[in-house]
């Protein structure tokens, strides 16, 4: 046997470096590894048939808390570019396993590491100190800025940037695809827009604050949260008070994400007479929804059907 | 909506469960398997994880069900072990069921879409947030569940306050065994989906052994009990909203405090009673109804 094992174990040692050599000269796709689904999600609309996105926390998962699995660390060692969100929405989880991928092309400050809030239209930046009694708030401002179709267009003009300066060759490729996008985008836009017209200023509650750029953009006031602080389960009084603040001034809906428990703000909606409206703050929220334009296609008919129904 | 609005259902349903879980208390510490009703609790919060799981709505019946059937089997196989004068430890199985049956949870909650916020509940449950369906729901059951343990007060108390002689009785120790642990585990799956596991395991424990430190019989320590039990549940839920914590874990940690207090005082008014009574109390430090 001992024979055996040597001869086998010679022979892996030449097989597999070239066998690997081989598959990379091949398929010379970009591997690109994103935190959330929706940069993997416009990733894939510039990148098309020459990358292979794909993200670490699936769109149904609350952002800041993701359970490590061993299959996060495989995909980062990997990639040839990570995307995250920045703005310490994944301070939580994602540092260690950068650094335990021990992938040089995607440790901070690479090349190959991309932090797309530098692009974006950022807002609620504390100004003053931040401390944890305040909650978990993010001291560099609201991470969640994806969510104005704005901020979709820089992200994919950066995206198509960084992918032509790592395929050169595809360059062109990418940039055809991004102008495609944006014409999309802007179609999709004009269509979002008309339909959220008819609901400019209208009162809502969410969970948690993840939606100021949306409502900036569609023109919805963000009264208060279920949450009493940012990352604080809702307290016996603070509920209270929120029932008592609807039924002041005549809230119906509270808009949800899909990771949190629908109990108590059930019974908030039940104690007001109002509605639960699960929004998807993400790609991937639910099945159907796969994309960036998707993402907004749904959520802005759950909410015009909602508006309609709660006059 | 004012306060007491507010506060009106869960403390009615902390009144329903403190009902039954006290009475059923008093059968699970003569039995002396005090961790069973945590194992049962945590396979019961299993079979819900693996309901949301398998696609159902996380508060809705199928639900029920599937974490009843995950109870009727931790039931059936607590049942069981219990006969035998074994090598092992009852405890130690108990234990394991309850380690392994938690540890499954998070791997079927990493599955699934709603993770950490349903692992969280799992444990100090949502009692603020229970709807007077559940309530109405609940109490139906359990008055159910308390009529047929009172038709058939005799063969449960039989088998839990004597058990190594019940057999002479003339019945099937093990089939009455397996309908105690069987209501039991309805009680709990119910109580579980609306309180959580420690909420559960402290309405079942303590106001039992809040009754033991006092009163020798059955009907006394029910009393006392559902008394404790009945003022813990206000003062917990009127301090969640004062100190604004979450009730459910507020319950738990009120239920410790008035224990200590009674343990405390037990002393003080134990002497109180024997002086004023012609014959000295029954109970010295040495008779806490501890069983061999």
């Amino acid at each position: 046997m001992k024979g055996f094992q040597g001869l086998l174990s010679v022979a892996l040692l030449i097989a597999i470096p070239l066998g690997t050599a081989r598959l990379s000269l091949a398929a010379s796709k970009l591997n690109i590894v994103t935190s959330t689904q929706d940069p993997s999600a416009i990733t894939r609309d510039v990148g098309g048939d020459r990358v292979n996105a794909d993200s670490i926390a699936k769109g149904y998962q609350d952002p800041h808390f993701v359970e490590p699995k061993p299959s996060f660390l495989l995909k980062l060692m990997k990639a040839d570019l990570l995307e995250v969100v920045g703005l310490e929405l994944e301070i939580g989880w994602l540092p260690p396993l950068i650094t335990q991928s021990r992938n040089a092309k995607i440790q901070v400050g690479a090349n190959g590491y991309m932090d797309l809030s530098r692009f974006c239209e950022i807002l609620e930046i504390p100004t003053g100190q931040v401390t944890r009694a305040m909650g978990d708030v993010h001291p560099l401002g609201n991470p969640h800025y994806w969510l104005d179709p704005e901020n979709g267009r820089r992200m994919a003009k950066a995206i198509q940037q960084k992918l032509a300066e790592l395929r050169p060759e595809d360059a062109a490729s990418f940039a055809q695809r991004e102008a495609d996008f944006e014409r999309r985008l802007t179609d999709s836009e004009k269509r979002w827009d008309t339909a959220m017209a008819p609901y400019r200023g209208r009162k809502v509650i969410t969970y948690h604050r993840s939606w100021p750029n949306f409502a900036k953009r569609f023109g919805l006031d963000v009264v208060d949260y279920v949450e009493p602080k940012p990352g604080i389960p809702p307290t016996p009084s603070h509920t209270l008070e929120l029932i008592n603040l609807m039924k002041r001034e005549g809230i119906k809906l509270i808009l949800v994400e899909p990771y949190f428990d629908l109990r108590t703000p059930n019974a908030i909606a039940n104690a007001v007479g109002g509605q639960v409206v699960v929004l998807l703050p993400s790609v991937g929220g639910v099945k159907e929804v796969n994309d960036y334009f998707q993402l907004f296609d749904y959520d802005v008919n759950l909410l015009t059907t909602a508006f309609a129904k709660t006059k | 909506m004012d306060i007491l609005a507010f506060l009106a259902a869960p403390f009615v349903a902390s009144l329903i469960l403190t009902g039954i879980h006290a009475y059923l208390g008093v059968h699970v510490v003569e039995r002396g398997v005090i961790f069973v009703d945590l194992s049962l609790a945590q396979i019961a919060a299993l079979g819900t994880t693996m309901g949301v799981l398998y696609g159902l709505d996380p508060h809705g019946h199928g639900v029920y069900w599937t974490s009843l059937a995950f109870t009727f089997l931790g039931a059936a196989v607590f049942s069981t072990i219990r006969g035998h004068q074994a090598r092992i430890p009852q405890e130690a199985i108990i234990g394991i069921c309850y380690a392994v049956a938690s540890a499954a949870a998070i791997l079927a909650m990493s599955k699934s879409v709603q993770e950490t916020e349903h692992l969280k509940e799992m444990l100090v449950g949502n009692i603020l947030s229970v709807s007077w369906t559940e309530v109405r729901t609940t109490a139906l059951v359990y008055g159910c569940i308390g009529l047929f343990h009172y038709i058939f007060r005799k063969r449960f108390l039989a088998i839990s306050l004597d058990h190594g002689h019940s057999g002479e009785h003339g019945y099937s120790v093990r089939f009455w065994d397996f309908l105690f642990y069987a209501s039991f585990g309805f009680v709990v799956t119910s109580s579980v989906s609306i309180a959580g596991v420690l909420l559960v395991f402290c309405y079942l424990i303590v106001p039992s052994v809040g009754a033991m430190l006092y009163a020798e019989r059955i009907g006394p320590r029910l009393a006392i009990g559902w008394t404790m039990g009945t003022l813990v549940s206000a003062l917990g839920v009127y301090l969640s909203l004062k100190i604004d914590l979450p009730t459910g874990a507020t319950i738990v940690c009120t239920f410790g405090l008035v224990l200590i207090v009674m343990a405390l005082l037990r002393g003080v008014i134990l002497r109180a009673l024997e002086n004023s009574a012609p014959e000295p109390a029954a109970i010295g430090p040495q008779e806490t109804g501890l069983r061999t």
